[in-house]
């Protein structure tokens, strides 16, 4: 194994239009190896696009891509062999079991894969044989993060794998992402629940309107802030709802 | 990189691996074996049915080598609602006879008259259509009697007997199954492929794709294998359904068959990537499909000869695709055609093929 340098993933200058919008308006970041780094903005702020430039699913307007020291404009091909791609709205062949579609995902990369052992990383063992469409949404999430780590990728990019599902569920994949990560994977992921940014990011970007507008770890954003002056208005509660509902339902996922 | 070696050193890999997996998820629809297999037998079956009650006459030949007095009985018998007369030389009609076209051929032997005692022969397959030839005997030993009593009350009677003989007793179901057949392979390739395909663009399933290795090219080859293949199987269960529980005349030699059967696949599986490739979802593919094939299925002799079809539309219509695949199909078939015999067909596909081939290079696209 060749050195791994620090910096997996480096975004210069990056633009990307749909004909008179410009999604991404000159982003710069970096992604530093096994780090877990977030993208957060509101809706339209171009966090997909920009995901999709960097997996070479979209031409770029301008701006240079480096992953894994591989040029993502010029050796698409070579870049797709290392990234792990969970993508925002996409969904997996029908009448394929779990267990059959990570071997056909395998072979796309011209490995054989145990499909099982994917399954473990993602606990669906137990629904090898299922077909995708008898998966609750939050089993499809973990089943679509497994299919991204067939080709046991250097980077993998999670765009919302958590939009709408239960907190239990949501914690559960909190689990599994930690988990990938400890195993030596770097993870970009995007997300719009600020406290999941909290607890599984080292880093985030907040993006708006195709621009990066802050990036540095959580906390750092949270004391500068405070530094700044900001008070929230109500005094901290001693919980929230969310504490309610997970109290209520049991911390365990439910899945069945 | 090990795994980009390996990838290149075996690119037919993955392809296989792709048209298999297609197979198993065409397989597991339920539908499908439904829409490929099912739907056109019973369309064959049903449709057979429906014509042979329909058809209560009885085709007669008549050979005429008895003069006056025969064209004097053979008006007798025209009169008759019972048979639909045709009047040919002895070899014409006997070779119409082989072919399953006449029921009964009855020869008027030169010499004949009506008051005469005379034996007069009637040729029938007694085997393979029993109730018809008997019946034609009866009603025509009934007008020899008639036209008896009309000459000379003497009362001599001529008596027919009918001769055995073996005709390939085509019906109509002979003519219907290599057209159907025709008609699943255009339905496999157009709609098949064209809402499969829209199907996998919409959902985001081929972007998913998109970001492993894999190349379009061999996404589409594997589409391409893996209907070929379906149609292979449709075209063997077809073919061997008719031959066995049908009973299909078939004659013709199989590997012409199928090789027309391919070609005709690659035509029409042609406009259904051209057809995947300008529609964004189902909507679109409907109805656009339905202009293409509704006109073929009317015009390209499909369920009923096109021998009726006015002049310039049957000159027009000899042209389409499906024409050339029935007709060639057919005359495989049913008449035994050879390769030189189909090449006019082999030809006319072949160039629809690089048309519509072309068209879909043209008009695919992958979002
Ligand atoms: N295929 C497309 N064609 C045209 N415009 C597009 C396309 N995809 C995205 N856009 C536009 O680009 C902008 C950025 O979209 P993008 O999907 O990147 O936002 P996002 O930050 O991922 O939003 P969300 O949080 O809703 O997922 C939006 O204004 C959107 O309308
Ligand atoms: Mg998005």
């Amino acid at each position: 194994m060749t050195e791994t340098p620090d910096v997996v993933l480096e975004v210069k200058e990056l633009v990307k239009r749909y004909g008179e919008i410009t999604a991404v308006d000159g982003v710069s970041f970096s992604v530093r190896a096994r780090e877990i780094f977030g993208i957060l903005g509101p809706n339209g702020a171009g966090k997909t696009t920009t995901l999709e430039c960097i997996e070479t699913l979209r031409p770029v307007d301008a701006g240079t891509i480096l992953l894994g020291g591989l040029n993502v404009r010029a050796q698409a091909q070579e870049v797709k062999r290392i990234i792990g791609v969970q993508l925002q709205s996409s969904s997996f062949f029908d009448k394929l079991s779990l267990a059959e579609l990570l071997l056909l995902f395998g072979e796309m990369y011209g490995r054989s894969v145990d499909p099982l052992a994917l399954l473990d990383e993602v606990e669906l063992r137990d629904k090898s044989r299922s077909q995708v469409v008898q998966l609750s949404g939050g089993q499809k999430q973990r089943f679509s993060i497994a299919a991204a780590l067939v080709n046991d990728p250097v980077v993998i990019f999670l765009d919302e794998p958590t939009t709408g599902l239960d907190p239990q569920a949501r914690r559960h994949l909190w689990g599994v992402i930690k988990r990938i990560r400890s195993e030596g994977k770097t993870i970009v992921i995007t997300t719009h629940y600020m406290d999941e940014a909290e607890e599984l990011c080292d880093r985030v970007a907040v993006m708006d309107a195709g621009r990066i507008i802050a990036l540095a770890p959580p906390q750092e954003m949270i004391d500068a802030l405070v530094a700044r002056g900001f008070r929230k208005e109500r005094v901290e509660r001693l919980a929230s709802l969310e504490d309610v509902f997970l109290s209520l339902t049991g911390h365990t996922i439910r899945d069945e | 990189m090990k795994n980009f070696v390996s990838y290149l050193r075996d690119p037919m890999r993955i392809k296989w691996m792709l048209t298999l997996a297609s197979l198993k998820m065409f397989f597991r629809q339920r539908e499908a074996i439904l829409w490929t297999v099912l739907f056109p037998l019973l369309v064959v079956v049903l449709f057979g049915f429906v014509r042979f009650n329909g058809m209560g006459r009885i085709s007669l030949g008549v050979v005429n080598e008895g003069g006056a007095a025969g064209a004097d009985l053979l008006t007798r018998i025209k009169n008759v609602r019972t048979f639909e007369v045709s009047e040919g030389t002895r070899e014409s009609e006997m070779s119409e006879l082989r072919k399953g076209e006449r029921d009964l051929v009855l020869v008027i032997p030169a010499g004949y008259v009506p008051a005469a005692a005379t034996e007069m022969t009637a040729f029938g397959d007694l085997e393979a259509k029993p109730q018809v030839t008997q019946l034609g005997g009866l009603v025509l030993q009934r007008v020899f009697d008639e036209s008896a009593f009309a000459g000379a009350p003497g009362l001599r009677r001529t008596t027919l007997s009918t001769i055995p003989f073996k005709s390939r007793n085509l019906t109509y179901m002979d003519f219907l199954l290599p057209g159907v057949l025709s008609m699943s392979i255009m339905q496999a390739g157009i709609f098949g492929v064209a809402f499969g395909f829209v199907s996998l663009k919409k959902r985001g399933i081929l972007r998913r794709l998109w970001v492993t290795p894999i190349r379009p090219s061999d996404f589409i080859i594997a589409q391409v294998a893996m209907r070929l293949l379906v149609i292979l199987f449709q075209m063997t269960i077809m073919v061997g359904v008719g031959v066995l529980f049908l009973n299909l005349h078939f004659i013709g030699n199989l590997a012409l068959i199928y090789l027309l059967g391919m070609l005709g696949a690659v035509v029409f599986l042609g406009f259904g990537f051209s057809l995947a490739g300008i529609s964004k979802s189902e909507d679109q593919v409907a109805p656009l499909a339905n202009i293409i094939t509704l006109p073929m299925l009317a015009l390209s002799g499909i369920f009923f000869s096109r021998s009726n079809l006015p002049g310039f539309v049957g000159a027009m219509t000899s042209v389409l695709p499906l024409t050339y695949l029935a007709d060639g199909l057919r005359s495989v078939a049913i008449d035994g055609a050879t390769l030189a015999q189909v090449t006019p067909q082999i030809l006319g596909l072949g160039l629809w093929g690089v048309v519509s081939c072309a068209l879909a290079v043209r008009l695919f696209q992958w979002e």
